[in-house]
């Protein structure tokens, strides 16, 4: 038989809005518990260099800012707990979790899950995964030193990652199938590179195939912008293009998620079930930034305290009616 | 029962971090060998694992047979490890 724990509140995922969430209940006194899956810091921690958290006039580290949110969590008493959630269902005032570590109760949810990169879908993607497909520049890049790569996709984490794994690769071909919604400063920054040959820009051009042999991947196969095939070789492949929420453990909770699968919240965060909430990427409507995550995580952790300040002010209504 | 655990990682590998934090707060001693340090070692890892990816987590058993975990996998790491 599992073995029951309950706690305060319980933040699923440890990414920089339920840090930030958990260092504002942890200073309340209130009892709080994150389960994560992955990383902790989420997608923040496996990115090289954030330039745009303030408080930073030089950038700082992805993992160096998820160390210090983790540290400055546990300082005020978060406990963070590697593990997985694969379901949650609300059980009277409760809300049970299924976890890897058996089942907890909590008084209040916070879904701050964050999002992974999408995949593209396309012939050899998946058969050469790890072995010359890649998701994260900055665990996989130093395999790639003087060697050629291609990145697909066009956003401000394609660029970002093209730039880190420049130090590695002899050149780079970025793959944008419409067009570059990097940020202006990450484009800028790119043009160096540029400058020096070793990075180009392919618009228009829609991946089709990752092909290669029994040493890994060769090229990639696609159609440039007037439906021509376009053949880039290459040893590696990375790819960014998009973001997709992490909540099909969601999928049975009757937690509301849009057609994406983002959480669907009200103005205090709070999904359709009572005691629920979410902040972060997983959010419906999120920014996808980090600052933005954390003031969600900051926002969402004064709502639960008005949550559970509430619940407990109403059942002492209650005991004065009992005992008046 | 674990004999040796060698972890092949990299300076800026998020999921590194986690295997090492993972098997500290297990109280579990590891080699690590970080492939930005000593490059000549990643064809090892790679020779190891199959893949062109750190973390490479290497559990040797006291009967000498090895298990091999890619990533930062914690239904694999942990009962390789325990």
């Amino acid at each position: 038989m599992s073995e029951e724990i309950k706690h305060s509140v319980v933040m699923i995922g440890a990414g920089p809005a339920a840090l930030t969430a958990a260092i504002y209940t942890t200073r309340e006194d209130i009892d709080t518990l994150l389960i994560e899956k992955g990383v902790v810091g989420g997608l923040a921690a496996v990115t090289d260099v954030i330039d745009n958290y303030p408080g930073f006039a030089k950038g700082v580290k992805g993992l160096s800012l998820a160390d210090d949110l983790r540290a400055q969590a546990e300082r005020f008493g978060a406990e963070i707990e590697l593990g997985e959630v694969s379901d949650l269902a609300k059980e009277g005032k409760l809300i049970r979790l299924k976890t890897t570590s058996g089942d907890i109760l909590a008084d209040a949810i916070l879904i701050a899950t964050g999002c992974d990169y999408k995949k593209t879908g396309i012939p050899g993607e998946e058969k050469y995964y790890a072995r010359g497909v890649h998701f994260c520049a900055t665990c996989d890049g130093a395999f790639y030193r003087e060697k050629r790569l291609v990145v697909i996709g066009g956003g401000n984490s394609a660029f970002q990652e093209t730039i880190f794994l420049t130090r590695y690769a002899s050149h780079i071909d970025i793959l944008v199938r419409s067009q570059i919604k990097a940020s202006d400063i990450l484009q800028k920054e790119m043009q160096q590179f540029i400058v020096q040959g070793k990075v180009s820009v392919h618009l228009g051009v829609t991946p089709l195939e990752i092909v290669g042999d029994e040493n890994g991947v060769t090229a990639v196969k696609g159609s440039d912008v007037n439906g021509s095939e376009i053949e880039f070789r290459t040893d590696g492949v990375f790819e960014f293009i998009g973001l997709k929420p992490n909540t099909s453990f969601l999928q049975s909770s009757g937690v509301g998620l849009n057609e994406q699968g983002f959480v669907i919240t009200d103005e205090n965060l709070e999904t359709n079930i009572e005691g629920v909430f979410a902040a972060g990427d997983v959010r419906s409507g999120a920014t996808m930034q980090i600052a933005s995550a954390s003031g969600e995580g900051a926002t969402a952790a004064l709502k639960i305290r008005e949550y559970l300040e509430g619940r407990l002010h109403n059942s002492e209504l209650k005991q004065l009616e009992v005992n008046p | 029962m674990v004999k040796k655990i060698t972890i092949f990682t990299s300076d800026t590998c998020g999921y590194c971090q986690m295997v090492k934090s993972y098997l500290k707060a297990k109280g579990m001693g590891y080699e690590e060998v970080n492939l930005d340090r000593d490059p000549n070692r990643r064809a090892e890892a790679h020779r190891l694992s199959g893949a062109l990816t750190v973390p490479v987590t290497v559990v040797t058993k006291v009967d000498d047979s090895q298990e091999i975990i890619v990533g930062y996998n914690l239904a694999k790491l942990a009962p390789a490890v325990n």
